[in-house]
């Protein structure tokens, strides 16, 4: 394995914002038609190094070579026809075209302006070829059946399958993945690990970023460690899984240890009621005849599958979204009739999937907006410059939420819009939290972090519920998230097929199956890293 | 098949117009040809692309002034003339992509805002070239063979005749694959780059598009009127233009006839508030802003899907 010819050679690149050092002599090679994989703390520089391979940052010094040649200084559409292509790791599908013109658009090459004008565009040289290439690359991935859908309809594991494809039509030879399994779950996993094995066998050369273990074993011949803008290790995987240096820096333990237990201290007061709820968007029924509870200082999780409803469930609390049947009770009154920008003033707040920071704000302004709801109802003129004692209680909320996220006092000043896929994560969960709620829903609070940050969120959210505060939680590690709740409800379709105590629910055969398979094997994996 | 409908529509109605032998009403398509060339442009550039240019009158301007001042000044044959004026357009607007789109951001706006003003100023003023605020008139007319088409029935066919090619064009253009990466610009650049579309590239070649159009719609406007002056090639003037394209569902295709009509109409019946027609163009086009598939497409879109879900409830009656 170790005799493959090496492709691509990242030497001693460094690359700084400002006075923040970002990568620091970081070196590694890609060797052809191997699997590499790229794992680190957030923050610790994969995505930097991606966008610096793949001509998005312009490093300060050092060289990517490809086959001997430099590729640094060039423009990124020069790389990608040099067949070095990558995916975001926040997916950026084109909503305004269908899956499959999403794909087309990245295997036609040519776009010749006379020909299309008289109508010809399609029917010679290469984008003659598109239509089927990219239907390949469809159905390698496995979306070929939705693949005249609009882009907009896709759930977000497909959103990366269909990124995955897109970068594949460009012809690309080795391709850098940014977090593909990022809100995946594990059947959707499965198949992704099956599609890049089958990338492979094409000939790809595929390098990808992961914060799921079990998903890099599966496939990584070789793992690169970056932690802190430098590479900490790299080799083969099995070393590099076991080196003392990396369980320290990253893996950690990462078995949530911590069980819900004392429930003893609850009340069994009511505060989310909702009854016989139906949800539809446009044509597709996302929610139908849902009824579900959290009671007051109670964590309740939701699982199912990608695309069940869960988020749209979360939506039609938070006023996202207008349930066409059903009602909606929070702390004894109706939800009916007030607006999603009056909720969080109730005490509802949402830290939504996909994040949807202010990207040109600073962190600190953006947990500034957690806290907006909490001015408004101390009078207009706190709005236009907080003061007094309404300003000391937001820097209080705002000091409690960044020791739980210590991370983020360093990046205080930075604008959310450049911060890493994680660090972005922290502050839409810290800017949920501003607004000192009474229900916090949290809509996969696992993606993007790294597996000692999850696991620290996790076992963080009891200790909230001491606060008083109650927790409605949507997570694809459905075993930690049971784990971590008191109960649960499993959501298959629209509908609730199952419901009860979090330990019963684990214990379930057939939910197991279907829904905590993965994480079964994460803890067998995990056993055989530290054994 | 479908395709065939909104061409053949169009030349129906068309024809219809010119064998009603109605002064007025061939005077009104006249104009409507005129506003539809540059619109075709700016369909791709800010339909497709979504790049806004809020001079677009400027590149009009530019091509009626070539037009006017080669065929007066060095004697140029005006058919000449028009080719002339359409590639001064082109290359202006070319000019004016290179140089704005090396910085990302709105820049394209504010750009083509002040080129819009500085055309303006400087048609008024080099009296000794454009003849300053009075204007200046054609002295060669427009013929083909010996057929003068200086009136309104030959520049009626005159200017259909190119803007139905020219939409013929542009509907195959958009639906190719420079039209596919026209949309994948428009939607994300960063997208594009990654997966090998030149960002830059095609924002330049749909500005330099739009500007050759331009040009050749202000030519044959000066051609056609016989007497050109700096007035018509106002701020109204861009606004109806990106109000053309707004209502017309940003298509670039046969779509934008739509806004043509309607903003023609308008601007007829607006013709009693003189100076205000800028304050009431922004407004409408605010209003079509709120429908991004145009007023007409919007409200077609809309039956449409309430009849496919009726459809669809039927399909699950019968499962
Ligand atoms: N344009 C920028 N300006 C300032 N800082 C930046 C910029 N881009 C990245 N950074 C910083 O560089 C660091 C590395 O970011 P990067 O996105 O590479 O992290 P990552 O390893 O991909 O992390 P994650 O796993 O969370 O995605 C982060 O701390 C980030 O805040
Ligand atoms: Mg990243």
């Amino acid at each position: 394995m170790n005799n493959k010819k090496v492709l691509l050679e990242v030497k001693d690149v460094d690359l700084s914002f400002g006075g923040l050092s970002v990568l620091n002599k970081v070196s590694f090679d890609v060797r052809g038609g191997e699997i590499l994989a790229l794992i680190g703390p957030n923050g610790a520089g994969k995505s930097s190094i991606l966008n610096v391979i793949t001509g998005f940052y312009t490093p300060n010094a050092g060289q990517v070579l490809l086959e001997g040649k430099n590729l640094v200084g060039m423009s990124a559409d020069k790389i990608v026809d040099k067949g070095v292509v990558r995916t975001f790791q926040a997916a950026e599908i084109l909503f305004e075209l269908n899956v499959r013109e999403n794909v087309v658009a990245a295997s036609m090459k040519e776009m010749k302006l006379f020909a299309g004008a008289i109508g010809m565009g399609w029917k010679y040289g290469r984008p003659s070829r598109s239509g089927e290439l990219a239907d390949q690359c469809l159905e390698l991935v496995g979306l070929g059946d939705v693949a005249e859908r609009s882009a907009a309809q896709l759930t977000a594991g497909q959103q990366r399958l269909l990124a995955a494809a897109r970068a594949l039509a460009t012809g690309a030879e080795i391709l850098f993945l940014d977090e593909p399994g990022a809100g995946l779950n594990h059947i959707e996993k499965e198949l992704l690990v099956n599609a890049i094995l089958r990338i492979r066998k094409s000939g790809v050369t595929v390098v990808f970023v992961e914060h799921d273990l079990t998903f890099v074993s599966k496939l990584a011949e070789r793992i690169v460690v970056l932690n802190y803008g430098q590479v900490l290790a790299k080799g083969e995987a099995e070393a590099v899984r076991t080196d003392p240096k990396v369980i320290d820096a990253y893996l950690g333990n990462t078995e949530i240890n911590r069980r819900r237990d004392n429930r003893s201290e609850r009340s069994n007061r009511r505060l989310l009621t909702a009854a016989n709820l139906s949800a539809s968007h446009g044509a597709v029924q996302a929610l139908e005849d849902v009824s579900l509870h959290v009671d007051e200082g109670e964590i309740v999780s939701l699982i199912g599958a990608n695309g069940a409803g869960k988020s749209t469930l979360l939506g039609c609390i938070s006023g996202r979204y207008r349930p066409s049947q059903g009602t909606l009770e929070f702390a004894g009154r109706s939800l009916r009739g007030i607006a999603a920008d009056k909720r969080p003033g109730l005490g509802i707040a949402l830290a939504p999937e996909g994040r949807s920071l202010f990207g040109s704000l600073t962190v600190e302004e953006n947990l500034m907006m957690g806290y907006f709801s909490q001015l408004r109802r101390s009078g207009l003129s706190q709005l236009i410059a907080p003061r007094g004692e309404h300003h000391r209680a937001m820097l209080e909320v705002m000091e409690e939420v960044m020791t739980f996220f210590p991370k983020l006092r360093q990046r205080r000043h930075q604008q959310a819009g450049t911060l890493s896929g994680g660090e972005g994560q922290m502050v839409n969960i810290a800017r949920a939290l501003m607004s000192r709620p009474q229900l916090l829903m949290l809509d996969e609070p696992s993606f993007g972090l790294a597996p000692q940050v999850t696991r620290e969120i996790l076992e963080s959210l009891p200790d909230l519920t001491r606060k008083g505060v109650s927790i409605l939680i949507i997570e694809q590690n459905a075993k930690a998230a049971l784990q971590m709740s008191d109960r649960g409800y499993v959501l298959v379709n629209g509908s609730i097929v199952a419901e009860g105590q979090s330990n019963a629910l684990l214990e379930r055969a057939d939910i197991n199956e279907a829904f905590l398979g993965w994480q079964e094997s994460t803890e067998s994996e995990h056993e055989r890293v530290s054994a | 098949m479908n395709r065939a409908i909104a061409p053949v529509a169009v030349v129906l109605g068309l024809v219809g117009i010119y064998l009603s032998g109605n002064d007025y009403l061939i005077n009104l398509g006249v104009v409507c040809a005129i506003y539809t060339i540059p619109a075709i442009g700016l369909g791709l550039l800010f339909g497709r692309c979504r790049q806004i240019s809020l001079g677009h009158a400027a590149f009009v301007a530019i091509g009626a002034y070539v037009a006017a001042i080669t065929s007066n000044e060095y004697g140029i044959d005006p058919w000449f003339s028009v080719l002339l004026a359409t590639l001064t357009g082109g290359l202006c607007a070319w000019a004016v992509g290179k140089l704005m789109f090396r910085l990302s951001g709105h820049h394209l706006a504010m750009a083509t805002l002040a080129l819009g003003m500085i055309v303006h100023t400087v048609l008024v003023e080099w009296r000794s070239v454009t003849g300053g605020p009075d204007g200046t008139a054609l002295i060669n007319p427009l013929v083909l063979g010996s057929v003068d088409l200086m009136s309104d029935r030959a520049f009626f066919l005159l200017g259909w005749g190119v803007a139905c090619l020219l939409l013929l064009a542009s509907d195959n253009l958009i639906r190719s694959p420079f039209g596919l990466g026209l949309r994948v610009v428009g939607e994300s650049e960063s997208v594009a780059s990654s997966i090998g579309i030149k960002p830059n590239a095609l924002k330049v070649a749909a500005m330099t598009i739009s500007g050759g159009l331009a040009g050749l719609s202000g030519a044959l406007y000066a051609y056609w009127l016989g007497y050109i002056s700096p007035d018509p090639f106002n701020v109204a003037f861009s606004l109806k233009l990106l109000l053309i394209v707004a209502l017309g569902g940003y298509s670039g295709s046969w779509r934008l006839l739509v806004g043509v009509f309607f903003v023609v109409v308008i601007s007829e019946v607006l013709k009693a508030f003189g100076r205000w027609d800028t304050i009431i163009f922004g407004l409408l086009l605010i209003a079509a802003m709120l429908y991004p598939q145009g007023w007409l497409g919007g409200m077609f879109d809309q039956f449409r899907q309430s009849r496919q879900a009726t459809a669809g409830d039927k399909r699950g009656e019968l499962n």
